[in-house]
């Protein structure tokens, strides 16, 4: 028993959480989520405030209460921080916060990536909500249309742009932890169709993510490029056009509602069984609808452009499918209704808010499908109608749910329970102040008021309503104040909570309040609701008798398994605390934020602490050589300490990471099909283009290039470590050659991109590529520094693995870059 | 089926590489091809011919594109079927143990779905093109 006892002091010391001031250096999930939560909620308070603002301003016709520019930002900025400061990251908080225990993982994958991805977040969001206590927030709304925010709007479409790219950073980084958590870091014997709903729900929006965020990643590229240097993408009189950005935009912003909506309903697949303390009916239909909503969703975004003057049988096809995605939302509420039905609710509070939101969510869902048909939504575009639409949508679909999560989890992570009566109060204040507030915003918008007025006449008939909405949303926040305060009141007098307080049936459960090691030992797992199904599996744990129960080596340590049938393949060393995540996010900061005031300087020295962070980081923490290469997990079981290639969880992160990359180089690619798609004549007359000599050298000079750096991994690996450094030293060379001749294209033919939209995307794409070779130059260096250090090695070689992968995408959109530039404009 | 094949079969099985989650996503994505290329080359003819041009060529087009789509979609279903047909547990629709045969009755069944859902949704994006006229 002894032995147990220290292994329990061992792990207890490994996992430590720092103390003092080095609080802050920590990079653990538990402390991390909860920061990120904090940070997510603080931001929502503030968006809510502005909120408030619009509704005391439009109580009363013809109130001065607030200047029109004023107005402007306050709105906007209200979007802004809801959207991008609130929904989104809440997911990303939430999902830091409870996976890890949910599959039974000590940590996520990338501990030092999800800090990183917070300091982003908390940086960019200070920075952009900052910006309206100087009078200089972004005022163009929060869908900054071109040319009002490209030609009108001041620096605060700059902060706006920069600030929310800045933060969609740290959306990837999240995507790429979260996705590897969910496919890499299940418990053993947790087969792909006994994971928590919640980790199938991650998963998809993971992937959504990829693909929706690096579009608008390239529409920000376009937009901050004709702002900052007059590149006239979105300007008419230079070939440009504004359509563009909302295609890109849309792109984004119809998944991202998705994208919000799906975790957060994901929630309820968590809280309903427990309250109807039975196992979730339909768990296969609820999987495939929330695969089938994740991809109809990229089906849709046409339909906030119906009335741009598109073709009708394109708007016939946004709308069918915006018809279709109804079928699979349907489906999910049907499965939890029928969960539901079947078993004994117990009345709680997480229960109410989950009622609450299915109701307030089947409104705005139906309004959906109404404003879904193309002649109704010209009725009532941009109107108080599609606010009250979108608000039904997201305060049903994400923030009951979350507040439900709120009241569900706190006792986990908190140790302590909530106030059931508070609660109660809570939940029916903001119900009843909600449907005030919003019901009669459908009529107002049905008599015509336009949204982002800032003021209205008397005559006009919209008075009371507007009181009643702004009654209503008081009420409302009251609600919310209510909440708060329950969440911050002391609590020292009130009893710690027992473990599992609502009976559950979930992993999450399992853990006991104050660990910092998320489990004592990790179970293997035989069913859905192990801790339902499976009676002594607490003890187990607790005992130590399931794997990996010790730290021997004084390093944190979670299993890797397989994808699909969750067997264990590797024990993966995560990083403890450390500030290289917080330092090198300061640095990107620095770029973003000096680049909005064009300090060139102070961004170039943001760019090298950046980079220096990085790179130390990336030699001091990852692929480390470990002293032994096996480890016994218990059971019997040896398992390997290094895995390189497709087996290790680095490089799916990089693969993930890229696939998102190469979505905004298409996107950027689809900005120049689109310009050739509205000219008739693309080049336009009297324009040449780069010719076809130099890219095709370049094009031929990144393949080779690619050829060498995959070589060099090739060729390490069947042991010649030298002859790997000769090819890398070379590659070195064919990059940088590459680069040159890929810019001497446009350079040789004097295409200046301030003059039309056809120089600007050319010289565009060649600007994206020259960055990829840039950061690929870097790795391949720094591949050949490991080498040389022998901190790569023909058997530990998972640097060069990803490396290599890196090269792939790169060379894919290297030669697709020359061959469009190249080639397209002789074949028009 | 022969002997052999059913052996091979049930040992593809048991080692686990049956259906996978890329089988899953075949549909959807065969939905989101087809999807891509309608609007693609409905907005690029519509453009490059007027608002005034009949939709004739893109009509066959699509009705082609919409055939292939469908007959892929089939193709993935009649596949899944196969794997989803036999059951060597039980036949329910709970899917829950904890062995790698139920795993690729689940995901056969989640992606079968997905067939379905996807077919309707490729039918629906088709429709606009059967009535409308030009590209107005």
């Amino acid at each position: 028993m002894t032995d147990k006892s220290a292994e329990t002091e061992q792990l207890a010391k490994v996992w430590e959480n720092p103390g003092g001031w080095r609080t802050l250096s920590d990079v653990n999930n538990s402390v991390v989520g909860l920061w990120y939560f904090a940070a997510a909620f603080a931001f929502m308070l503030f968006g809510g405030a502005l909120a408030l603002i619009i509704r005391m301003q439009l109580f009363v016709p013809e109130s001065t209460l607030v200047t029109s520019e004023f107005y402007s930002q306050v709105f906007t900025l209200h979007g802004t921080v809801m959207m991008f400061l609130f929904a989104v990251p809440i997911f990303e908080a939430v999902a830091i916060l409870i996976l890890p225990g949910m599959l039974g993982a000590r940590d996520l994958p990338f501990p030092r990536l999800s800090a990183f991805g917070f300091w982003c977040y908390l940086i960019g969001g200070v920075f952009v909500c900052g910006s309206i206590f100087f009078n200089s927030a972004p005022d163009a709304g929060w869908f900054m249309y071109p040319p009002l925010s490209t030609e009108q709007s001041g620096i605060g479409a700059d902060i706006w742009l920069l600030g929310l790219s800045f933060i969609e950073v740290a959306s990837i980084a999240a995507a790429v932890e979260l996705i590897v958590g969910v496919l890499k870091c299940r418990a053993p014997g947790m087969h792909i169709n006994l994971t928590p709903l919640y980790g199938w729900y991650v998963l998809v929006v993971g992937g959504m993510i990829l693909f929706a965020f690096p579009p608008l990643i390239a529409g920000d590229i376009l937009f901050e490029l004709e702002r900052l240097l007059d590149w006239p993408f979105f300007d008419v009189t230079r070939g440009g056009d504004p359509i563009l950005w909302q295609h890109l935009f849309w792109i984004f912003g119809h998944p991202e509602v998705y994208i919000i909506f799906l975790p957060a309903i994901a929630l309820l697949a968590m809280i309903v069984p427990t309250f109807a303390q039975r196992e979730i009916t339909g768990y296969s239909w609820i999987v495939l609808s929330a695969l089938g909503t994740g991809f109809l969703s990229f089906g849709l975004w046409v339909h906030h452009m119906f009335t741009t003057g598109l073709p009708s049988v394109s708007l016939g096809f946004f709308s069918a499918a915006s018809e279709a995605v109804a079928i699979p939302t349907g489906i999910q509420i049907f499965a939890f209704i029928a969960t539901v039905m079947l078993g004994t609710v117990v009345r709680s509070v997480p229960m109410l808010f989950c009622l609450g939101a299915l109701a307030i969510f089947i409104i705005g869902g139906l309004t959906g499908v109404m404003v879904a048909v193309a002649p109704f939504d010209f009725q009532v575009h941009d109107s108080y109608f599609i606010v009250a639409h979108l608000h039904y949508t997201l305060i049903g679909g994400m923030l009951f749910p979350v507040m439900a999560g709120v009241y569900y989890y706190y006792p986990l992570v908190m140790g302590k329970q909530l106030s059931r009566k508070l609660g109660i109060w809570a939940f029916w204040l903001m119900m009843i102040g909600f449907n005030t507030a919003f019901l009669p915003m459908h009529l107002t918008g049905m008599l015509g008021m336009p949204r982002r007025v800032y003021t209205y006449g008397a005559e006009r008939g919209w008075t009371e309503l507007n009181m009643i909405s702004s009654v209503g949303a008081f009420i409302f926040a009251a609600g919310f104040l209510l909440l708060v305060w329950d969440c911050v009141r002391p609590k020292k007098d009130q009893p710690q909570v027992k473990r599992n307080v609502w009976n559950a049936g979930t992993l999450e459960w399992a853990a006991r309040f104050g660990d910092s090691w998320g489990m004592r030992s990790i179970p293997r797992i035989n069913s859905r609701y192990p801790l339902w199904d499976d009676k002594d599996l607490l003890r187990k744990i607790d005992e130590g008798e399931g794997l990996l129960a010790d730290a021997k080596e004084g390093r944190r340590e979670t299993l890797v398994t397989s994808v699909l049938d969750a067997q264990p393949i590797q024990v993966l060393r995560v990083g403890g605390p450390g500030w290289l995540p917080m330092i090198a996010a300061i640095g990107l900061g620095m770029v973003f934020i000096f680049m909005t005031f064009k300090w060139w300087l102070l961004t170039a020295l943001g760019g090298v602490v950046f980079l220096v962070a990085v790179l130390r980081w990336l030699w001091t923490g990852t692929a480390e050589i470990p002293e032994k290469q096996t480890k016994d997990i218990g059971g019997g079981e040896r398992l390997p300490l290094y895995v390189s290639g497709y087996k290790s969880t680095g490089w799916w992160a990089m693969f993930i990471t890229m696939t998102g990359d190469l979505t905004a180089f298409l996107a950027l690619l689809f900005g120049y099909f689109f310009f050739w798609t509205i000219h008739p004549n693309f080049p336009p007359e009297g324009v040449d283009g780069p010719g076809w000599f130099w890219p095709m050298v370049a094009g031929l000079l990144v393949l080779l290039t690619w050829g060498l750096t995959l070589g060099a991994r090739i060729i390490n690996g069947k042991g010649q470590s030298g002859m790997a450094q000769l090819l890398l030293g070379a590659s070195l060379v064919a990059t940088i050659a590459s680069g040159f001749a890929l810019a001497a294209g446009p350079w040789t033919t004097g295409l200046d991109p301030t003059t039309n939209s056809y120089p600007a995307i050319v010289w565009c794409l060649v600007l994206w590529v020259l960055g990829h070779l840039i950061a690929g130059f870097i790795m391949q260096a720094y591949g050949l520094a490991r080498l040389v250090y022998r901190k790569a090695t023909p058997t530990h070689d998972a640097d060069l693995w990803n490396i290599a992968l890196y090269w792939h995408f790169t060379a894919f959109s290297g030669v697709l870059t020359a061959l469009v530039i190249g080639g397209f404009p002789y074949l028009t | 089926m022969s002997e052999q094949d059913h052996v091979t079969k049930e040992v593809r099985r048991e080692t686990g590489s049956g259906t996978d989650l890329w089988s899953v996503i075949i549909s959807p994505t065969i939905w989101a091809l087809h999807f891509l290329a309608c609007y693609v080359a409905a907005a690029i003819y519509c453009e490059k011919l007027g608002r005034d041009a009949p939709l004739g060529d893109i009509r066959t087009l699509v009705i082609v594109v919409t055939v292939l789509a469908l007959g892929g979609i089939f193709w993935s279903s009649i596949r899944l079927w196969r794997v989803h047909d036999r059951s060597l547990t039980d036949d329910d629709f709970e899917y829950e143990h904890n062995t790698p045969e139920e795993r690729h009755r689940f995901l056969s069944h989640v992606a079968l779905m997905l067939c379905v859902l996807s077919a309707v949704a490729v039918i629906y994006v088709t429709i606009p093109m059967l009535y409308l006229e030009t590209c107005r």
